[in-house]
């Protein structure tokens, strides 16, 4: 008996294939609380929906569809641009800065429920002096490598 | 804000956007090395003694080609992406011997550095690669414990496993497979990561032996005998001659004199025909494709800067080893050391 | 004695007050931490020479430290991963207009925090150096067990709760198994072609911001960007609600989280956010009244800004009696004394008494300064929120990117990681997972898998988690005790759910 539970408990880890030891115990944690997850909370919920009480998420809900994929778009925009645009001149942060500018300039825009010139105004002093600020600071005065 | 005064901003910001264009070009004028340069090196910590030597370097550098250089800790695997993306010389790395040794151990990340990059050139030593044992343990020095591994003695080496930390253990493995074959099998890697972790593994009596460095672990050296952390030296990697260059008082109160009792020919480790030995270098890599001019123009920079002299002695005094080298020189001397190497490591597998 | 005092001039002081200064901008700005404020600074020492630039550099690590409440209070944004447990109770109550109060609890805290361990590393720093090496793998392993117990105490359903939390580790786990932590360096988790940019897996900094900041603004721009907290009530000034009374019958949660974090800040490699955790699930555990923990009570804010900040005691600890930083910034720090050829190890302390003294005055000036700075300050700073929508969400964007591509020194990668960890945090939240459990099982993943392997290949059978060492046995105590009390907690709110819906 006492033989038998340490050999059970013993456990012998092979260097060479040591990295998908414990991957492998979570995947078996994983799988099994999600089969869990699936009988005690998916299934009561799809059973809701079916009988109309509850609601898809993001599917079976309003949203404002101009802003939260415009958000995705420019984020996705920025980021990409940023790195091809700080390639033209490199490690000097310009990348950085310049779309920045133009970025933090049209996410206001797009914010903004009633575009008076006053607010167009700020955003755009904003647009400028904020990213400025943050590279002048940053990549010239601390030295850190922006994009 | 009036009429007039938008085109007068709009004229002074397009001024001083170029004048900052103006200057970053201005810089780099009289060199094939252009703009901003930013040197990637191997490690992630700027606690380590590969970015503590580097920015010696590089603040030299950058002084003598009046140029904006900055290192950055981005780790080997990035690093060497950096480098392979950009053949303008706008990145450049320095790194050490664990890059060629991670390709001989066969680690994901590294590729053979000889074929792949063109090598610069050397700056540094960092002498201080040593393997320790507690201060109580029943081995005086390496010599009994290459004849005990032999008798049959199971010995537990803590190390990092794939580069540095790892080629003193193998060559020893080598020299008892040399001196004593068959029983090599006897000297067990116990892998772990940083210093700390080795360290732990000795309080632990996990391991019997670690890997370690002068400098981080003098100290413990000379803590007394029934501390549990206390340490002692048996063996330094580094070759002789690179011991005696290092400053008298050498580190920490352990003097030169001291240090130089732990390398060959009082602590030897064979490799058949010759005795082993590891100097840690720091060297240049860059890319393949990168002009050519800028790897002379850096070879020259840092001739000059070596024979005005003041480099070598903020070297020494951080206890590095100078160790100029220019491109061409660099590139063969670290091949060879490589081959070397990896007839060790094919030796054992 | 009196040499020691000739070391101390007016412009030590003005460094380490400069030092805090810097180090709460930087902590605040989200994405900036008080590691890279210290890793930017660490060039400047070297002009300044030892103990000034340690009185620059100590400042800028208890400012860095402390000043991660801000963002994670007033915008659900941890300024640095240490605060992560700030925003579970900090961001509730910003909501609810009581941001200054939340923030003045917070000061309080860390300041308290700061202090007590700056007193256990001056009085027992070798002593608890001698313990600290008594902590082997396997108890690191199940003090990150224990951390990770609070998983299940903090959920609202603890079935999803867990679920989420694996699926934390999980992703923690994608990259290689770290050389540098003694693995074998092989990539799992991921394809082939991912390979160049997962090689080292997710960053937990770009991951956080990612998560909390970008996340929350995907969700405000599906809502349309209404404007949110502008139009309700505010509570500014005359202290914003705030009075000493709230420490009162807290007193036990402010010196049990303070020792924790000194405790957790020592042992080399679990240090930082881990210490937040666990005195936040340890106040949970403990306290008659933590059901409205979460929701945006001040004892929260309490046992994580304490502990946070007493961190920063704790971590010196390791590194000044064994030359072994306890966190992410020490390991920076350890640069500042190399630069001066300074050895750290466990004769520092007798070997550069002055040093040492000169340090620990820093520590506690720094601690003073960033009480005064921020007490006083907080009645400007509260006010970000006021900042109408349009203007914040792209600077915060902006420094979000800043931050993400700087932790790493300049890898692009940790931006487009922002963005993935922003459109996954809202895709978690709209189905139902929980975004706080999922993130401390992404934090502390990757040491749970190291101190577990490596426990499993030097022992060889799973029996040594019970039998290594009495510290062993204590740890499995308590983490049954913790254990225990979700359970209980957990039944208790079903029978009361239940009581609600039957009537």
């Amino acid at each position: 008996m006492e033989s038998g539970l340490t050999s059970l408990l013993s456990v012998s880890i092979d260097f060479e294939t040591s990295h998908l030891f414990f991957p492998r115990i979570i995947h078996w944690l994983m799988g099994g609380l999600f089969a869990l997850v699936l009988v005690l909370r998916v299934l009561p919920f799809f059973a809701a929906v079916r009988r109309g009480e509850r609601t898809l998420p993001i599917l079976g809900e309003s949203m404002d569809k101009f802003r939260f994929f415009g958000s995705l778009a420019l984020i996705a925009g920025y980021f990409y641009l940023m790195a091809v645009v700080g390639n033209l001149f490199p490690y000097t942060g310009y990348g950085f800065l310049f779309v920045s500018i133009v970025f933090v300039f049209l996410m206001s825009l797009m914010y903004m429920h009633t575009r008076t010139t006053r607010k167009v105004v700020t955003a755009a002093i904003n647009a400028i002096v904020a990213p400025s600020l943050a590279w002048f600071i940053l990549a010239k005065l601390f030295q850190i490598t922006l994009p | 804000m009036s009429m007039p005064n938008v085109p007068k901003t709009l004229g002074a910001s397009v001024l001083m956007v170029g004048m900052a264009f103006g200057s970053a070009a201005a810089l780099a004028a009289d060199g094939p090395l252009r703009g901003n340069v930013r040197v990637v090196i191997g490690s992630t910590s700027t606690g380590g003694d590969t970015y503590q030597n580097s920015s010696i370097v590089v603040d030299a550098l950058a002084e003598k080609l009046d140029l904006n250089m900055k290192v950055d800790a981005v780790g080997a695997s990035s690093a060497f992406r950096f480098l392979d993306r950009d053949p303008r010389g706008n990145t450049l790395m320095i790194f050490h011997d664990q890059s060629y040794l991670g390709y001989l151990y066969g680690v994901e990340g590294y590729d053979n550095i000889f074929e792949k990059y063109t090598i610069g050139p050397t700056v540094a030593i960092n002498p201080g690669n040593a393997y320790l044992v507690p201060k109580d343990s029943p081995y005086e020095n390496l010599d009994q414990i290459i004849a005990a591994v032999g008798d049959g003695e199971e010995v537990r080496v803590a190390i990092q496993p794939g580069g540095v930390s790892e080629i003193g253990f193998s060559a020893l493995k080598n020299a008892i497979a040399i001196e004593h074959p068959g029983s090599e099998d006897n000297l067990v890697a116990v892998n772990t990561g940083s210093q700390a972790d080795k360290n732990q593994q000795l309080f632990d009596d996990q391991a019997d032996l670690i890997n370690g460095t002068v400098q981080a672990n003098e100290q413990y050296t000379r803590l007394p005998e029934d501390d549990q952390k206390a340490m002692r030296f048996v063996w330094l990697t580094a070759r002789q001659s690179t011991i005696e260059e290092a400053p008298e008082e050498g580190l920490g109160q352990t003097s030169r004199e001291q240090l130089l009792e732990y390398v060959e020919p009082n602590v030897t480790v064979t490799m058949g025909d010759e005795n082993f030995t590891f100097d840690k270098e720091f060297f240049f890599l860059y890319n393949k494709d990168m002009d050519p001019a800028i790897v002379e123009q850096i070879d020259e920079a840092l001739t000059e800067i070596y024979a005005e002299g003041e480099i070598q002695q903020v070297q020494k005094n951080s206890f590095f080893i100078p160790n100029f080298k220019p491109s061409d020189e660099a590139a063969e001397y670290l091949e060879n050391k490589m081959s070397a190497y990896e007839g060790i490591i094919e030796n054992i597998q | 004695m009196l040499d020691i005092l000739s070391l101390l001039d007016i412009s030590f002081f003005l460094l380490a007050a400069l030092g805090a200064l810097i180090g709460i901008i930087f902590g605040a700005i989200p994405g900036m931490t008080a590691t890279m404020a210290v890793a930017v600074c660490l060039p400047l020492t070297y002009a300044l020479g030892l103990h000034h630039g340690l009185a620059l550099l100590l400042g800028l690590y208890v400012g860095g430290i402390s000043g991660g409440m801000v963002p994670a209070v007033l915008l659900n944004i941890p300024g640095t991963p240490s605060s992560i447990t700030t925003t579970f109770d900090g961001y509730p109550m910003a909501q609810r207009g009581e941001g200054e109060r939340a923030l003045r609890v917070s000061v309080v805290a860390s300041v308290v925090g700061g202090l007590v361990s700056a007193a256990i590393l001056f009085l027992f720093a070798p002593l608890l150096a001698e313990f600290s090496i008594k902590f082997s793998y396997v108890e690191k392993f199940l003090i990150i067990l224990l951390a990770l117990t609070v998983i299940a105490s903090m959920s609202r359903n603890m079935l999803v709760g867990i679920f989420s939390g694996v699926i934390g580790i999980w992703l923690s786990l994608i990259g290689t198994y770290s050389i540098s932590d003694g693995g074998n360096g092989k990539t799992r988790l991921m394809f082939d072609f991912l390979e160049p940019y997962l090689f080292e897996g997710f960053s937990l900094l770009p991951v956080l911001i990612g998560i909390f900041g970008i996340a929350t603004i995907l969700l405000e721009a599906e809502d349309g960007v209404k404007s949110g907290l502008s139009g309700k009530e505010i509570k500014i000034g005359k202290g914003g609600g705030f009075s000493f009374g709230i420490f009162k019958g807290r007193l036990t949660n402010l010196v049990r989280s303070s020792f924790i974090g000194t405790f957790v800040g020592m042992l080399p490699g679990v240090g930082g956010s881990a210490a937040s955790v666990l005195a936040y699930t340890q106040e949970k555990n403990l306290s008659r009244d933590s059901s409205e923990m979460g929701k945006g009570a001040p004892q929260g804010l309490i046992a994580s800004e304490s502990a946070n900040n007493a961190l920063t005691g704790g971590a010196l600890i390791p590194l000044l009696s064994l030359g072994i930083p306890g966190d992410s910034t020490t390991a920076v720090l350890i640069g500042a004394f190399t630069l001066q050829g300074i050895q750290v190890g466990p004769l520092f302390i007798p070997e550069n008494a002055d040093t040492w003294y000169v340090m620990m005055t820093a520590l506690v000036f720094a601690n003073v300064v960033m009480f005064f700075l921020m007490f006083y300050a907080i009645k400007h700073i509260a006010k970000v929120v006021l900042v109408p929508q349009y203007i914040l969400y792209p600077i915060i964007v902006m420094m979000c990117v800043v931050g993400a591509y700087a932790i790493n020194y300049g890898i692009m990668f940790d931006v487009w990681t922002l963005l993935i960890f922003g459109v996954l945090g809202y895709l978690i939240q709209k189905v139902g997972l929980e975004v706080a459990p999922l993130i401390i099982g992404f934090i502390l993943g990757g040491q749970a898998e190291v101190y577990f392997v490596k426990s499993l290949e030097s022992f060889g059978t799973y029996s040594i988690f019970f039998t290594k060492s009495p510290i062993a046995v204590v740890l499995w105590l308590l983490i049954a005790a913790s254990v225990a009390f979700s359970v209980a907690m957990g039944l208790k709110s079903h029978v009361k759910r239940r009581l609600e819906t039957s009537q």
